[in-house]
């Protein structure tokens, strides 16, 4: 399984004043196949922003990202696509669920673009589902869902594809103590047992626990280590 | 995760069932938005088949017709008067060489009366054995069967029901005034005729028809199939027995007189059409748009994980094409029974000259039209969401706060607003540069009105905003607010106010001035006399009778001052079926003033008197470049005639055009003193009532089947006929109007319902719900007053176009007259409903609890 590398990757934004925000400011970073290493940092630190460019949803302005030993700042739209579909699996903290589809035919979602029907990528989904613990709520509307239950959802249709590459936003954010550790739990198993890199952005204290590397963003630089500030009680 | 290889998921890249799943969960959550949606195009898709239906019938019934007469004929030669020509020249055509087959036909308009009584203006057509060997439709079944028809009339299965009659049973049949009582012989379906069943003809052995309309010995035409490789040598020879007397052409050309005599009413149908689709995609779209947020969430989130772009078009192509498809179904349903309940009559005036009905019948080309307009109504609506695949910032819609998509930002507004003013200069540009194209100006003012929208409710906002910041304790600054922020959504429903009241306005204003222009040539044409004699209510007055002892018995009847005799008929010239008209030189005029262009009044009247002069309609002068003062060759069943053009003249109100001349030269040159009326004054102090007894008391005891009716009768029948004429586009851009008013009222509605989140939150402020009420209400009366007046605008404008086209391409008399009232009641319609309509459930709203702020 591969590595996943960042050389001094740089993404700049414009503000609304006409001021230029480094979000991201020549990160380096190395994730080795098995670890799962835990992002901390305060809002506007740049995050997100870095799970973005790991995604290949936004270009970065300068460095590199590599994955599977290619570059994947240099992927076409359409190769992009399948980088994202094949490879990744992620969850943002603003997710969308079709409101129609139950529990189990959103976290097939991904598999239709790979050509599966929607019964055969149910089957497919439904080891996630329960791996998530929603065993029970898999014909649920999201209507019917709690929040904490339609995050779940997200982590299982990310997890769907068997992806070589897992990044994560605030996934426990609207769990309960018992269930983010289950949570942090499954990403953790999932990159060991398979062998691949994670990043995780969280302020959940427990997620210490079951990541293998702990790192902070301020200002878009990583520093090694958390800050206790940065930590949610 | 290996790819299927199937080839639909080759070519899509998603499988067609998971397509459909993926449809099926939008319907699920989705489904009044889809509903609506549906709705919306299955109205435009309504209006555009029911309008193509009614109207493509008329020339299409028509060809399928004719050629269900003439199956192999390909030449034919036919009189220049209803008097016809002997039957030994018919003769002689079919022993020219090269001809195969020659059958003579006479054919005459006549009335039909059967048990339910009331008379029916059809063709008498007398045909000959030898139409069998043309091999049509209508007589292949026939065979010896036409023998079945000796002694008396065959009729077709329509027109038989609508008479009230059978086979065995006697007709009444008028003809130039007499009055026949003749059996019905036998009545044709569609399996012996085909489509002639239903069209207003009467058929006869060729010797009754003859003896039954008092032409012994004549036809009025002969169908001519040429041997294989003859037909041009066969055209030169019939052209030399012709002599200039008769007319020789194509087998099928009354459809080209057809297609000139219809064009008004398919250039209108044209418009309304496009009309009707652009308020069918509208109201597609204006639905669609509410879940606009929603869609762009959807395909943010897919892009995502890893759809590429070509999936997601399947995606949303595939189920704007289901909704598309599904909702077309519907509207051609709605569109056939408005098209039967509605749109199915043909223009009286047009069945004087030519033997068409309202026979719909579509054709696979009307419905895939009307099909493709409902699912190009369904892609457009899908348009916003798929517009983001040009966007590299592929989770935007999902990181924005809010509704997103839902500003249009001012320099978009702004440069669509230049290009709405352009696009009306354009326009104005077209409709004086060259007016046969104005129909396109009018379809460029609707797009103008829909570029000019998103300017217009930035500038009603900007307007309003300083008033609602000074007004204490007003709802307006709140209702500003949420017209600026749902901008797609308000530029959407101002959208559809202003098409519909753009439509409206312009087709009743060009319809108001057409009657109006055409009540006055009414008006004028008819007030030569107190009395009017005529064969039937066929307002051409083209049908002769003789009358010669009674008619002088009548000129010498206390009471009456003078009988003039008036003559009338068509005239084949090129591509046009004209009317020519012909007074006798002692009537009072001889044209009409109002209907008068070019020339003066009093010099062309002298000139008709005289003889040897005509007056022309506007667009037949157009056509030859002709002034007052040139002349013009009109084919006479004497030979070509020279007459000088004394006066150019609308066409008073038959779109090919008219011609007048006076008795004198028609009873010259068209070899027939029969009057096709009677023009009868009577003297001092008799009354209309009076006068009628007295001319039919002189006339009907030898021509029972003659008409007498007074001036004002006759001026009703007339009126009657244009207002039938002009009905439909009437009954069209009503229909648009109240589809138009429904659907902003559903669409606010929907929409104000969900806002119910928003609205608790206002109360959970400390807002009542009498304010809520207000500020729901204010904000709706602000886009319908705001489309509303843009399509006013617009529409007087379209309106003045509308009626300069019919003036200077059709040569219609239709003065513009702004009608500010009629303005008004379109915009009160519109508005009244949609108000009315959303009053309800914008109640209903306002009533939400705000405890619910906090569950949303």
């Amino acid at each position: 399984m591969s590595a996943l590398e960042l050389h001094r990757l740089v993404k700049r934004y414009q503000s609304g004043g006409g001021e230029v925000v480094r979000a991201v400011d020549g990160i380096s970073l190395q994730v080795a196949p098995g670890e799962l290493h835990a992002l901390y940092g305060p809002s506007g630190s740049g995050k997100t922003t870095l799970l973005a460019l790991l995604a290949r949803l936004i270009e970065p302005d300068s460095g590199s990202i590599h994955f599977g030993g290619r570059d994947v700042t240099r992927l076409s739209a359409a190769d992009s696509a399948l980088y994202r579909r094949r490879d990744v699996g992620f969850v943002f903290q603003s997710f969308h669920l079709m409101a129609g589809a139950t529990a189990l035919s959103n976290a097939a979602l991904k598999l239709i673009a790979d050509g599966h029907s929607m019964n055969g990528a149910r089957d497919l989904a439904q080891h996630w589902i329960e791996r998530v613990g929603l065993a029970g709520r898999a014909e649920h509307l999201p209507a019917q869902l709690s929040m904490g239950e339609r995050q779940r959802v997200a982590i299982a249709r990310a997890l769907v594809n068997e992806p070589r590459l897992l990044l994560m936003d605030e996934p426990t954010g609207n769990l309960d103590s018992a269930r983010s550790r289950e949570i942090l739990a499954l990403l953790r198993d999932v990159c060991h047992e398979r062998r691949i890199p994670g990043v995780l952005v969280t302020h959940d204290p427990q997620a210490t626990a079951f990541v293998d590397h702990v790192h902070t963003l301020r200002d878009g630089r990583l520093r090694a280590g958390v800050e206790d500030e940065l930590v949610a009680p | 995760m290996k790819p299927r290889g199937s080839l639909a998921y080759r070519l899509l890249g998603v499988r067609p069932g998971a397509l459909l799943e993926l449809y099926r969960y939008r319907l699920r959550h989705h489904v009044a938005e889809e509903l609506l949606a549906g709705a919306g195009i299955a109205v435009g898709v309504a209006l555009v088949f029911g309008v193509l239906l009614a109207n493509g019938s008329l020339t299409g019934q028509a060809g399928r017709l004719v050629h269900a007469v003439i199956g192999s004929a390909r030449l034919d030669l036919s009189a220049r008067s209803v008097d016809g020509f002997p039957e030994s020249l018919a003769e002689a055509a079919g022993r020219l060489p090269g001809v195969q087959v020659a059958s003579p036909v006479l054919r005459e308009d006549v009335a039909v009366a059967g048990p339910r009584g009331g008379r029916r203006l059809v063709q008498l057509i007398g045909v000959t054995a030898s139409l069998t060997a043309l091999e049509s439709e209508a007589t292949r079944n026939l065979g010896a069967g036409t023998l079945i028809l000796s002694g008396g009339v065959g009729l077709p299965g329509g027109l038989a029901s609508a008479i009230g009659t059978r086979a065995g049973r006697p007709v009444e049949l008028i003809s130039g005034g007499q009055i026949e009582h003749v059996d019905v012989r036998a009545v044709f379906g569609n399996q012996t005729i085909g489509p002639v069943a239903e069209s207003p003809v009467v058929v006869a052995l060729l010797p009754s028809a003859q003896q039954l309309t008092g032409h012994p010995g004549r036809v009025t035409e002969v169908f001519i199939r040429p041997k294989p490789g003859a037909q041009g040598m066969v055209e030169r020879e019939l052209r030399r027995l012709a002599a200039g007397r008769l007319d020789v052409g194509p087998a099928d050309g009354e459809l080209r007189l057809l297609d000139e005599a219809a064009q008004p009413v398919e250039q209108s149908t044209r418009l309304f059409a496009a009309v009707g689709l652009v308020v069918g995609v509208m109201l597609a779209l204006n639905a669609m748009i509410l879940t606009v947020p929603d869609r762009r969430r959807f395909v943010a989130e897919i892009r995502r994980q890893g759809f590429t772009s070509r999936q997601v078009i399947a995606i949303l192509a595939s189920q704007a094409a289901l909704l598309g498809l599904a909702s077309s179904f519907v509207g051609i349903a709605l569109g056939y029974a408005l098209a039967r309940l509605l749109f199915h009559e043909v223009p009286l005036i047009l069945t004087f000259a030519f033997p068409i009905s309202s026979q719909q019948s579509a054709s696979a080309m009307t419905v895939l039209a009307a099909v493709g307009c409902g699912v190009l109504a369904a892609l457009c609506a899908q348009l916003p969401p798929a517009l983001d695949l040009r966007s590299k910032a592929i989770d935007e819609p999902l990181r924005r706060p809010g509704e997103p998509g839902q500003s249009i930002d001012r320099a978009t507004a702004a440069r669509l607003g230049v290009l709405g003013v352009l696009l009306v200069l354009g326009a104005i540009a077209i409709a004086l540069a060259a007016p046969s194209l104005t129909i396109l100006g009018g379809i460029l003012l609707v797009a103008a009105v829909l570029c000019l929208v998103p300017a217009l409710i930035a500038s009603i906002v900007a307007a309003l905003t300083p008033i609602g910041d000074r007004l204490r304790g007003s709802m307006l600054p709140l209702a500003l607010s949420e017209v600026r922020a749902t901008a797609t959504r308000s530029v959407v429903v101002v959208g559809i106010a202003a098409v519909a009241v753009y439509g409206s306005v312009a087709m009743q204003g060009a319809r108001h001035d057409l009657i109006r222009g055409l009540d006055n040539a009414v008006v004028d044409y008819l007030d030569t006399a107190d009395v009017w004699v005529t064969t039937s209510n066929n307002t051409l007055n083209v049908v002769p009778f003789e009358l010669k002892a009674a008619q002088t018995k009548l000129a010498h009847t206390s009471g009456v001052a003078a009988v003039r005799a008036y003559q009338g008929a068509l005239m084949d010239f090129d591509a046009r079926r004209l009317w020519l008209r012909a007074r006798s030189p002692s009537a009072p005029r001889m044209l009409e003033p109002s209907q008068m262009l070019s020339g003066e009044l009093t010099l062309a009247n002298r000139r008709l008197r005289a003889g040897g002069w005509s007056a022309i309609s506007s667009a037949l002068a157009a056509e030859l470049h002709l002034r007052v003062g040139d002349s013009i060759r009109l084919p006479t069943p004497s030979g070509v005639e020279r007459f000088g053009v004394a006066a150019i003249t609308t066409n008073i109100g038959w779109t090919p055009g008219a011609i007048t001349i006076n008795t004198n030269d028609y009873r010259r040159l068209w070899r027939s003193a029969s009057p096709t009326a009677l023009e009868v004054e009577l003297r001092p102090g008799i009354g209309p009532q009076q006068g009628r007894r007295i001319v039919a008391r002189a006339i009907l005891g030898q021509r029972p089947g003659l008409l007498v009716q007074t001036l004002a009768e006759r001026e009703a029948v007339y009126k009657a006929s244009v207002n039938q004429g002009l009905k439909s586009l009437g009954e069209i851009s009503t229909l648009l109007l109240v589809a138009s008013a429904l659907a902003i009222a559903a669409t606010i509605s929907a929409a104000i319902w969900q806002r119910r989140a928003q609205l608790a939150t206002l109360k959970a402020q400390g807002f009542v719900r009498r304010q809520l009420l207000r500020e729901l209400l204010l904000e709706s009366a602000i886009l319908l007053v705001g489309g509303g007046l843009l399509g006013a605008v617009l529409g007087v404008l379209g309106h003045a176009l509308a009626s300069r086209w019919l003036q200077a391409t059709t040569g219609f008399p239709a003065p513009f007259a702004f009608g500010g009232v009629q303005v008004l009641l379109v915009f009160g319609v519109l508005a009244g409903v949609s108000l009315v309509a959303i009053a309800l459930p914008g109640y209903s709203a306002a009533k939400v609890s705000p405890s619910r702020t906090y569950q949303w």
